[in-house]
């Protein structure tokens, strides 16, 4: 089936959004998801974006059982490491149910690692949830490497009320 | 050393942090038409040398997207000299950047710890943080130069 990769525009940023609610579904967490078509445009398509975004296109005649042409996205953005510079972050891989095993989560993750090489990104990071074994194997299957499994690195994060007394210079709890 | 001063640091290139990455790598990445990375530095006066000051620590840290929540901001790395701890800059540190964060309409601030680092990770949950890879089961993976040029290529 043709599959087409191409940078997000703003006008697909409806249908974005409708997958990153899919994606939140998925991985058991839809309460968490915030976001809106306007906000992910603004976001996306200012002076200095603070993502950037690929999607999977199908033609017409081969869009889904809901009528959609826009399959998959990637959305990614590019990191730093003190110790190896530049980085690429892949934050969101998704494919609809419906188009899975025609490869195209591979093209839009090797696109993404083609302009991790093409920007002089030293490697490319992402996180996975520990029961998603589909991904994970699929990841391993390309030579990732679970750093939390490995050398313990953890994910932490301050927000709300503790980010707001930090910034009084208070401790939060 | 009871005076401290927190800023952003001009583009100065004896900021050497680290021996991989170049110096020259740090300032076309971190001033250049579109900076990768923003640090804040903390500085003290010099013993005995007026107008004279010397760095000893700093914050980099960047701007990531959940596209759940929209922008947050990203504490890359975080350190203050040993001989210059327990003297609040790491808090004053923390305060501006949850300023930066506030002001730039971050939803919340993200950083990484490794989890044998006790005296860190109890650093950082006395002031509200939460480990989001025990309590929701987020791993974080790497693919490497080697398997990137792999995947570019079509393998």
């Amino acid at each position: 089936m043709e599959c087409v990769l191409r940078p997000c525009r703003a006008e697909d940023c409806a249908e974005v959004v409708r997958m990153i609610k899919e994606l939140a579904e998925f991985e058991k967490l839809p309460d968490q998801v915030e976001i809106s078509d306007q906000v992910l445009r603004e976001d996306g398509f200012a002076n200095n974006p603070f993502y950037r975004c690929l999607v999977a296109e199908v033609p017409p005649e081969h869009r889904s059982r809901d009528g959609h042409t826009v399959v998959g996205y990637g959305l990614y953005f590019f990191t730093y490491s003190t110790w190896k510079g530049r980085n690429i972050y892949m934050e969101d891989l998704y494919v609809m149910p419906e188009f899975r095993g025609k490869g195209i989560g591979k093209k839009l993750m090797s696109k993404i690692a083609e302009i991790g090489v093409e920007n002089r990104c030293s490697q490319m990071k992402f996180v996975v949830l520990d029961w998603n074994r589909a991904a994970i194997d699929f990841y391993q299957g390309h030579g990732a490497v679970d750093l939390t499994a490995a050398e313990g690195w953890h994910f932490f994060h301050l927000e709300g009320d503790a980010l707001k007394q930090l910034a009084r210079g208070q401790l939060g709890q | 050393f009871k005076d401290f001063k927190v800023h952003p640091p001009a583009s100065d290139p004896k900021l050497a942090i680290n021996s991989q990455v170049l110096i020259l790598d740090l300032l076309e990445d971190g001033f250049g038409e579109h900076p990768f990375y923003h640090c804040l530095i903390a500085e003290v006066p010099k013993e005995g040398q007026i107008g004279s000051s010397c760095i000893v620590g700093y914050a980099m840290y960047y701007f990531t997207y959940d596209p759940w929540i929209g922008k947050l901001l990203y504490l890359e790395d975080f350190y203050v000299m040993e001989p210059y701890r327990g003297l609040g800059i790491g808090s004053e540190i923390l305060k501006r950047l949850s300023q930066i964060a506030i002001k730039t309409n971050c939803s919340c601030m993200h950083f990484l710890v490794v989890i044998w680092n006790k005296p860190s990770i109890e650093y950082y949950v006395r002031r509200g943080a939460l480990d989001l890879s025990t309590e929701e089961g987020w791993h974080l993976f790497r693919i490497d130069k080697e398997n990137l040029l792999r995947m570019a290529s079509g393998e």
